[in-house]
């Protein structure tokens, strides 16, 4: 009821309470009632079943392309539900009119057009009516959904298979081989972070690189990015091989201006605390003074070696001391101690046949050839390959010659020519005119086929 | 939008108009046997004030039918036999040259048409020139002879029937003229039981004697409440898609009428449903028209105003079977359920 003088249908007209009898008001709003549903339901399945194709089409460009999203899919489930706004809207938009139910009610309840004739006349004295009485009491029209709902299972199972496809595992990349190439090089590089052999920019820098070449390697895995790796790592050792010279230079320097006694008369030790300087400067720049210590960085910080023996000495056995260590963490390192670069001694350890001075095996020179051996190994001289004269000519034994006349046929095979000086050439070309072609050659051509095989002789 | 504000019938006019009918109903039943439907098409017709074509086989009591109602009406009821020399004079009437106090002058002589039920028997044996003597006065309900106007006396009827075999020296009736008729009710056989009654309740086949159940006064109370009887708009909205769905190009018609009809009914079709639905309608104590006198009445007033493809006539397709068809197709609500709802029968 609106107020107190309509009854609410489908939408928002109304028919005047006074002009349908009280016994057919429950009636009437039940059939509005039932027919707003009957109007959802109508639209709702092809909405639901549009929501969920659309859902089935993002799961499966989830499932294949998206795999991120996997944990959120099952949310697509949730789809029909979107569909009930606009299946709503329609709904209403499609929603009957008064009149348009009051006719319903009349023509399914039996009215026989009275429910109508009353809703149009006001008139008391028939709204007792048999038919009135009759609709009053009518059954509603049942549901049936299923029918239309049938379009949504597709829809569903679609759906439910696309989430049910199993997740795409990417392919397996170069990424795992990139970053084998590069795991020695960054092995390395902590192992001199953690002697602090190495300073902040080098690290940087070394990073960089070591990044470089594993995408160069992700984008392509052939010989060349083993090549980069091995250039980065020769790097390393030779920034470490230059730090290890520094310090031993820095230790001669060291020990030879403590003997000088660091005299200021003496010109030996000024020539030594000259050398000791310049082997301190080229320590900070290779770098081997990262992890110094604070009392070596005080005696150091002005840049002038103490005068008086008593400090140079604490000054000599503090640096030595540091020298050895630095020398020792450059020793410990792992990643490039016995193969800093991609030459390997060890594996000409065996070939020692040089004359080296003996001090390493990879100081064992090569014997020529393309396994000559270190660029850097002492040229020796002596072993030469043997000279020629060792291949001296050597003379055949004599050969012979058979004569012509010394021949006898041993077997006459069927069909070999018997020689036979007396018959005519001609005679001989009959006997033997099959072996040698006449057959073809006598062979008669069609008169179509001479034109051809003269032109083909005489173009 | 025009409404109609009167209001309805109460209830006792409804019962006294309903006891007027069923008496002039119970009396035609009992002259006529086994043939009630005919008899209430004939009486809704009447009620509803339009002119009834009988057609049906001899002796199948069209004529008595008509006499009998002649009887209970207690109205003037002329006959007419038609043949094929009758001239429309013969029907209207004509001026005849007459001496009237020694001048001579012509007078006019009434035709049988003028009487309040004219029985037009076989009427499809006149020539249309004398057939179409009839068409004013059907529908105009008025004469014109010499130029003068002459009014016909109310109520007036025409009651014609039309043999529809031995058509030789027959003249179909054109459309015009069968459009002036509200109904063409078909009078079909009878069945054995009625036979046996006939034979053993009739002696010579007489039918038994009437008397005056209705006089014209009350002829007009009745044609009065039949006014009075409410047709609700959505009622209406049926007539006119059912009368518009007999067009063949139209959207709302069936596949059978799209192929056999070439033309459909003309309004006068629709205006002859909603009159005779009225009488219907009080005929069953009713004080409004409701869906299932429409069904019930279109196919009499409709299936003579369909002009058939002669497929139809092949393939076995008359009017009647045509309105089953418009029938079944066309829904009484023009909005029916929605798709998931479905109406307990």
């Amino acid at each position: 009821m609106v107020g107190d003088n309509s009854v609410r249908l489908a939408d928002d007209s109304t028919v005047p309470a006074d002009r349908v009898p009280a016994s057919l008001i429950p009636i009437v709003r039940r059939f509005s009632r039932r027919l707003r549903i009957g109007l959802f339901l109508d639209a709702f399945p092809q909405w639901a079943a549009g929501a969920l194709l659309a859902a089935g089409c993002a799961a499966l460009v989830c499932r294949l392309f998206v795999p991120a999203a996997d944990p959120y899919l099952f949310w697509l489930l949730a789809a029909p539900a979107l569909a009930i706004l606009p299946a709503s809207v329609l709904s209403i938009r499609r929603a009957y009119r008064p009149e348009e139910v009051l006719a319903i009610v009349d023509a399914l309840t039996g009215g026989d057009g009275a429910v109508l004739t009353l809703a149009e006349r006001h008139d008391q004295a028939w709204s007792h009516a048999s038919q009135i009485s009759r609709a009053a009491h009518a059954a509603l029209p049942r549901f049936r959904p299923w029918r239309r709902l049938t379009i949504v299972v597709p829809a569903l199972a679609f759906l439910v298979i696309a989430l049910l496809l199993p997740r795409r595992t990417p392919a397996a990349g170069p990424s795992p081989i990139a970053d084998d190439v590069v795991s020695g090089l960054s092995a390395t590089l902590k192992e001199l972070q953690s002697h602090d052999l190495v300073t902040p920019e080098e690290e940087k820098q070394l990073q960089q690189e070591i990044e470089r070449v594993r995408k160069a390697a992700e984008e392509r895995m052939d010989a060349s990015a083993w090549e980069a790796a091995d250039a980065v790592k020769e790097k390393m050792a030779a920034n470490a091989a230059a730090k290890r010279d520094a310090a031993s230079w820095a230790q001669e320097a060291l020990a030879r201006y403590s003997a000088a006694g660091g005299s200021t008369g003496n010109p030996d030790a000024a020539s030594a605390k000259a050398e000791l300087s310049k082997a301190l400067e080229a320590l900070a720049r290779s770098g081997a003074l990262v992890g110094v210590p604070m009392d070596i960085q005080k005696m150091l910080a002005d840049g002038k070696l103490p005068g008086d023996a008593a400090a140079l000495g604490k000054l000599a056995a503090a640096l030595g001391q540091y020298l050895g260590d630095v020398q020792s963490r450059l020793g410990e390192v792992q990643g490039f101690g016995g193969r800093a670069s991609r030459f390997d001694p060890s594996e000409f350890a065996a070939a020692g046949e040089g004359e080296g001075d003996g001090a390493g095996a990879g100081n064992t020179p090569g014997r020529g050839g393309i396994t000559r051996g270190r660029a850097d190994a002492k040229l020796t001289y002596g072993q030469e390959s043997l000279p020629a004269e060792r291949f001296k000519a050597q003379a055949l034994p004599p050969g012979y010659v058979r004569s012509p006349d010394d021949w006898a046929p041993v077997v006459n095979m069927p069909g070999a020519p018997i020689v036979a000086p007396e018959a005519s050439g001609r005679a001989a070309a009959r006997a033997y005119a099959d072996d040698a072609g006449q057959a073809a050659f006598r062979r008669t051509l069609a008169p179509r086929h001479q034109s051809a095989v003269k032109k083909y002789f005489k173009p | 939008m025009i409404t109609d504000t009167r209001p309805l019938l109460d209830p006792d006019a409804v019962g006294t108009a309903q006891t007027s009918i069923a008496r002039v109903v119970d009396a035609l039943r009992r002259v006529i046997l086994g043939k009630e439907d005919t008899i209430d098409e004939v009486v809704a017709a009447l009620l509803g004030r339009g002119h009834v074509l009988l057609e049906g086989l001899p002796g199948l009591g069209k004529t008595e039918l008509v006499k009998a109602l002649s009887r209970l009406l207690s109205i003037d009821f002329r006959r007419i036999q038609f043949t094929p020399d009758l001239l429309p004079t013969d029907i209207t009437g004509s001026h005849i040259l007459q001496e009237v106090d020694g001048r001579k002058e012509f007078a006019f002589h009434a035709g049988p048409v003028f009487t309040n039920l004219l029985l037009a028997d076989e009427i499809n044996r006149a020539s249309p020139k004398t057939q179409a003597a009839l068409l004013e006065a059907m529908q105009e309900r008025r004469v014109t002879i010499f130029g003068e106007t002459r009014p016909l006396p109310f109520p007036f009827f025409v009651l014609a029937t039309q043999n529809p075999i031995e058509l030789e020296g027959t003249y179909p009736l054109p459309e015009a003229q069968l459009d002036r008729f509200m109904f063409k009710v078909d009078v079909a056989g009878v069945d054995r039981a009625v036979l046996e009654e006939i034979l053993t309740t009739r002696v010579h086949g007489e039918p038994p004697a009437l008397t005056p159940v209705l006089d014209a006064a009350g002829l007009q109370r009745l044609f009065d409440a039949v006014d009075a009887v409410h047709m609700p708009r959505a009622v209406a909205n049926y007539t006119s898609r059912l009368v518009a769905a007999t067009h063949p190009e139209s959207s709302d018609a069936p596949p059978q009428v799209r192929q056999f009809v070439k033309y459909g009914s003309s309004p006068r079709g629709a205006i002859a449903i909603g009159a005779a639905a009225r009488g219907l309608a009080l005929m069953r104590g009713k004080p409004n028209v409701g869906f299932d006198e429409i069904r019930r009445v279109a196919p009499a007033a409709l299936s003579h105003r369909l002009v058939l493809d002669y497929s139809a006539r092949l393939e076995g397709w008359t009017g009647r079977r045509l309105l089953g068809a418009l029938l079944e197709a066309v829904p009484d609500v023009e909005r029916g359920l929605p798709q998931t709802l479905e109406a307990r029968t």
